[in-house]
């Protein structure tokens, strides 16, 4: 497959009134069309400065980040940026929510809001076009944020802590729902995550980052039977021994910080 | 959902509600009349002094008066004038001034100390500078509206623009939008609850603003008319133009209060 991300010797350094803060420092990584990449590690380690970077919301300090060959820009449809809470907008509708990133780069034609509802009619959302954002479940609502998201066909989503907001029942559901649409649409995704678990029964491709400033500490490849979902995943002893290798990695990076 | 057959448990509680919805009403009605009635009374069989109290006849007939000899309409006319044109300046003006501040983060920084101090400064001190600048008239008047209006209508849809979920703007951020798109998208639709309640304080403090104009300068209008009855002693004339006063405001607060019905449905 060919690569879709580049990312070269990237560094960046937060500057505050009393402070710098180097929060990311060498990294180097390339991540293939369809690949499913998960980051973890300690917090504060500039995980989800990763993705602000590749989203084009923040300009590196130095090195260089690729999508497709171009310098990310928010304004480009390449990649598709998914929060921890849905930041659904409360006064609009659902079917009227999925439009919203249709509205905001001017594509709202006949055939993208076309798309868009096949999308949630596929994934089971039809019944709750005409509906308030707070008459659904949360994990409803965080479908509809990624429904909103592949309106745009992004070629990449950035993932960070989709999950983390709700509850453990769905949180797994959900889990496997979201790996499932990414997978049918042929999506690349990027996933930000505490949960190591969530991390291995998703990913291709696992990079632990150490404590700040973050720099990649390892790279796991785990590798199951392709028809497992997510879930079941989670049951092997596989999934099972790998987390207690990036658990320790994870847990050796923390008392550095101590 | 109107052709729905409801249970029998349902129907009770419509009732119920129903039932104390109409007692709310009733007692709010017998309030008023049992006030008006003991008011009458009083002042009838001289118990409280009429001349000081006036009554609820008395005003009516005065209101009959002032209606048939054109007073009321005209004075009405003059302060209902004065306080709308206060009213739609101060708030067009100070919405506009609260976009600009909400815009730039700089201008911000700069004028809120000025803010601060223009809307603790009480705006009637301003009255004498306000006539030597605009004369003895309508304008300064409506000057004196626009001023006791507008800070706080910045200040109120000002704080409201800036208080936007900022995780809805990192969405829109992250979507590649402007700072227009993100007005008109996100802040606008997300203020428009404060705004209509800014509009009802505004309704309000526009009235203040018309009459204490006019108890500085006029020749005409409700708080003339306050004023003058007052002067002569003419305690009818007093409340006959409160009463007056009363109802326009009301009016006028219901009618913002159907703008908000409105809005409520068009953001549905």
């Amino acid at each position: 497959m060919q690569d879709l991300v580049k990312i070269q010797d990237l560094s960046l350094i937060y500057q505050s009134i009393d402070s710098e803060t180097t929060a990311l420092s060498d990294i180097n990584l390339t991540i293939r069309k369809q690949e499913f990449v998960s980051i973890v590690g300690p917090s504060g380690c500039g995980k989800t400065t990763i993705l602000s970077l590749v989203a084009g919301l923040l300009k590196p300090t130095t090195g260089k980040i690729t999508i497709l060959d171009k310098t990310p820009n928010p304004k480009d449809d390449l990649a598709g940026y998914m929060f921890q809470r849905d930041n659904l907008l409360p006064w609009r509708t659902i079917e009227k929510n999925i439009y919203f990133g249709l509205e905001i780069k001017h594509k709202k034609t006949h055939d993208r809001k076309a798309f868009a509802l096949s999308l949630a009619e596929k994934y089971g959302l039809k019944d709750f076009l005409k509906k308030h954002p707070s008459e659904l479940s949360g994990g409803m609502r965080q479908r509809v944020a990624l429904i909103r998201t592949l309106a745009l066909q992004p070629e990449l989503l950035l993932l960070d802590e989709p999950f983390s907001a709700l509850d453990y029942q769905t949180r797994l559901e959900l889990c496997d729902h979201i790996y499932e649409i990414i997978k049918k649409e042929k999506k690349t995704a990027i996933l930000v995550t505490h949960d190591i678990f969530e991390a291995i029964t998703m990913s291709d491709t696992i990079y632990v980052l150490s404590a700040r400033p973050g720099t990649i500490k390892a790279i796991h490849q785990p590798k199951f039977d392709k028809n497992l979902t997510p879930f079941e995943r989670r049951k092997t002893e596989k999934a099972k021994e790998l987390f207690d290798i990036i658990w320790q990695e994870i847990q050796n990076e923390k008392q550095k910080i101590q | 959902m109107k052709n729905k057959k409801f249970s029998k448990t349902h129907y009770d509680y419509l009732n119920k509600y129903r039932a104390k919805k109409l007692l709310v009403l009733l007692t709010q009605i017998s309030i008023l009349l049992l006030f008006l009635f003991a008011w009458e009374y009083l002042t009838k069989y001289e118990i409280i002094s009429s001349f000081f109290f006036s009554s609820p006849s008395k005003i009516v007939k005065t209101i009959g008066q002032l209606f048939k000899s054109g007073e009321l309409i005209l004075h009405s006319k003059i302060t209902l004038s004065e306080t709308l044109i206060g009213f739609a300046i101060a708030t067009g003006i100070g919405f506009v001034v609260a976009f600009v501040l909400w815009y730039s983060d700089f201008l911000r920084r700069v004028l809120e100390p000025y803010l601060v101090v223009l809307n603790s400064l009480p705006k009637i001190a301003l009255g004498p500078i306000i006539i030597i600048w605009f004369g003895a008239g309508s304008k300064a008047i409506v000057f004196m509206c626009i001023l006791i209006v507008i800070i706080v209508t910045i200040m109120n849809i000002l704080n409201s623009f800036t208080s936007c979920d900022k995780q809805l703007i990192a969405l829109a951020k992250s979507l590649g939008a402007n700072k227009m798109q993100i007005f008109f998208k996100l802040i606008l639709p997300n203020s428009l609850k404060d705004i209509v309640a800014t509009l009802k304080i505004n309704v309000g403090l526009s009235w203040i603003g018309a009459i204490m104009g006019e108890y500085l300068v006029s020749k005409a209008g409700l708080g003339y008319l306050l004023i003058y009855g007052g002067q002569v002693f003419n305690l009818n004339l007093v409340m006959t133009a409160t009463v007056v006063l009363c109802i326009l405001a009301s009016v006028m607060y219901f009618a913002v209060a159907l703008f908000e019905k409105l809005m409520q449905k068009l953001y549905q």
